[in-house]
């Protein structure tokens, strides 16, 4: 019942501007908890709101569960909403604000007694229920804010952005409740947010959107570890991706290498055979590597002593358990390393870089699409 | 026998903020405190001139006590009217209706006037509040044969229409609500909906319960306005018993032969009139601090 459908949506605002959405193609199962992911203007809050039905949609088809949905007022359609600022009622207590939706449907007193109690205690927040919202912390109104999305008892959940206003420790908090709240009631989801994180902890799927354009679909992990463009590949995972341009060519073993500004980078054979396939010999590439897999201890170099790189070191984070070390390695961007905190050179040093050609992921230069997604 | 030593527990005590401020600032509260009581000079000398006897009213110097305070002028005023046909409760009757209904009035036009001019995008919605915005250029004189016309037409004089009708248009209300409802999020409004609730809801529930700062304010001005009002009296009201309190007071002096006759009268009609708005600006007067801030119209 809360599957919902979106066929060739788009969103344009005004006849000449250009679109906010454009072919929206997605099928949500029910119960899913799908998060959508994007820079700010992406499009992401845009799509929520047509699913709302706040927004109008210029043209497609929307349904929720099996009913086409685009014509239908928000409070008709099933479905309840989680704003970045709370947006409570700031002239009713906790209680009314979560009793608003339940007593507007004209539902019995008692049992709308027996669900904001039930769904205060899911969310502990029944010592607050005679405050006003004013008087409650930011935490605090994001439960209440919950509660009354999902005292409706809604086939959907919409939530837009609703981490955003609350500080570091606080927004991991909610995070796992949120989750703990969906596998408990099992409704389908739909977040939006700006933040990589969140998308890759709550989500069953993930929407990377950019310009009011789906650029994948996908679990998670696939988004991660294959990536369908260069866009989703640096959008996805902190630190970010590495990308270095260079040009395929064989070497006189037959092997095929890649040659950057610095060093020549061993192809391994799975990798060039697809290179071969899309005919890339002699053509220019961007390798992708994660911060993971280019390494620089050296155990670790020795094992990969056909893809090395060096260069200057600038910048030492340490981040607690790791460390990420910025190298200048010649390109425009430094490239990134995760090491273990344990590593100890100074600034300025020069330093090897090995990679694991095995994780390396190709792009097409000119249309930033992955090579090996398929 | 030696006394044993005790030693007084320490105490801290905060001084009085009187001590701790400097010379300067001392001056400044003075001279504050004394602007203050020259403002309250004009409501010490109504409620004073209202108990004073006829005798103390024309005393030269004029003093700002009541020396023996009677109520003679009220007696007068209730018994002037006695032997004619309209008593004066039916003035104090009217000035009451026409001022409750009138507050209704433009509160609720205001409000439903500027709810959907700041929350419903609409064609020419900008233009329509220019317009609005406009009519605060022109003189209430200006208006009043425009007005007088469209009375008469409407065929409401000697009603209470007549009394309410030119009143409930008030640009500065519009303008005020706009202000603040243009503050309210609009996914506050978004959620309401999504919860179910039809736009009349938002409106009631949602947008004027956070608004009534802005409400407070100008029912109190549509108040003054309304209970002080003598020109709908004068011009749209024939029927002697149709008018209102203000307008009674205006005759009391007006007309008269020399002017020291009825001043009795005329003073404790001046406290009638004052109280009201006394009362009603005491209630709402934190609500009306807060729209001034609010507003940025100080």
């Amino acid at each position: 019942m809360g599957r919902i459908v979106l066929k060739n949506v788009e969103k344009r605002y005004g006849k000449d501007k250009q679109y906010a959405v454009k072919d929206f193609n997605l099928e949500i199962e029910d119960g899913e908890f799908l998060v959508m992911v994007g820079g700010s203007g992406c499009g992401k809050s845009t799509t929520l709101r047509m699913i709302a039905g706040l927004e109008d949609i210029t043209s497609g088809e929307l349904y929720i569960g099996d009913k086409l949905v685009n014509d239908l007022p928000p409070k008709d359609r099933d479905i309840a909403m989680v704003f970045q600022n709370y947006a409570l009622y700031p002239n009713m207590n906790i209680y009314e604000n979560i009793a608003f939706g339940l007593r507007l449907r004209k539902e019995p007193k008692h049992e709308i007694d027996m669900s904001v109690k039930g769904t205060s205690r899911i969310l502990e927040i029944e010592q607050y229920l005679d405050r006003k919202p004013r008087q409650l912390s930011g935490g605090q109104r994001q439960r209440v804010a919950l509660g009354r999305a999902i005292v409706r008892k809604p086939s959907v959940f919409l939530m837009d952005e609703p981490l955003s206003n609350l500080d570091a420790k606080l927004r991991v908090q909610m995070r796992t409740e949120i989750i703990r709240l969906h596998k408990q009631l099992g409704v389908t989801t739909v977040y939006v947010t700006h933040d990589q994180v969140e998308a890759m902890t709550m989500g069953n799927r993930i929407v990377v959107m950019k310009d009011g354009v789906i650029q994948q679909v996908d679990s998670p992990r696939v988004i991660y570890s294959n990536p369908r463009n260069m866009f989703v590949a640096s959008f996805i995972g902190t630190p970010p991706i590495n990308f270095i341009e260079g040009k395929i060519v064989e070497s006189d073993g037959g092997r095929l290498q890649l040659q950057t500004q610095r060093s020549y980078l061993e192809i391994p054979d799975a990798h060039a055979e697809l290179l071969r396939k899309h005919g890339k010999v002699n053509r220019r590439v961007v390798l992708g590597i994660r911060s993971e897999f280019a390494h620089v201890e050296p155990e670790m170099t020795d094992r990969h002593p056909k893809s090395q790189i060096t260069g200057t070191l600038k910048v030492a984070e340490l981040m607690g358990a790791d460390m990420y070390l910025y190298v200048d390695i010649g390109t425009d961007k430094p490239f990134v390393v995760r090491t273990l905190s344990g590593f100890d050179r100074s600034e300025d040093e020069r330093i090897t870089v090995a990679l694991d050609m095995s994780k390396a992921l190709y792009f097409d230069k000119d249309t930033t699409e992955s090579l090996m997604y398929e | 026998m030696a006394m044993p030593l005790i030693r007084k527990p320490f105490r801290f005590r905060r001084r009085s903020k009187l001590f701790r401020m400097s010379r300067f600032e001392k001056v400044v509260v003075f001279l504050l405190v004394l602007f203050s009581a020259f403002m309250l000079l004009p409501l010490v000398y109504i409620f004073n001139h209202a108990f004073k006897p006829y005798e103390e009213l024309f005393v030269y110097p004029p003093t700002i006590w009541a020396r023996n305070p009677s109520f003679q002028n009220f007696v007068e005023l209730f018994q002037m009217t006695s032997d004619s046909v309209v008593p004066v409760t039916r003035y104090i009757f009217n000035s009451l209706s026409v001022a409750v209904l009138s507050v209704i009035a433009v509160t609720g036009v205001s409000a439903l006037c500027a709810y959907p001019l700041s929350k419903h995008k609409f064609p020419g919605d900008k233009l329509v509040f220019a317009t609005i915005m406009l009519t605060l250029l022109f003189a209430p004189e200006t208006v009043s044969i425009p007005r007088y016309l469209v009375v008469s037409h409407l065929g409401i004089m000697n009603t209470y229409w007549g009394h309410i009708l030119p009143m409930v248009a008030v640009p500065v209300g519009v303008f005020l609500m706009k202000q603040f409802i243009d503050q309210i999020p609009n996914e506050l409004l978004e959620s309401a909906r999504l919860d179910g609730a039809r736009e009349i809801m938002v409106f009631l529930r949602i947008v004027v319960p956070v608004i009534l700062p802005a409400v407070a304010t100008i029912g109190i001005i549509s108040f003054q306005s309304a209970w002080g009002n003598t020109e709908t009296s004068t011009l749209f009201m024939q029927d002697e018993q149709m008018k209102t309190f203000p307008f009674f007071i205006s005759t009391l002096t007006t007309n008269m032969a020399n002017n020291v006759a009825r001043q009795g009268a005329a003073a404790a009609a001046a406290l009638f009139m004052f109280i009201p708005n006394l009362i009603i600006f005491l209630v709402f007067q934190s609500k009306v601090i807060a729209t001034m801030a609010h507003s940025g119209i100080k």
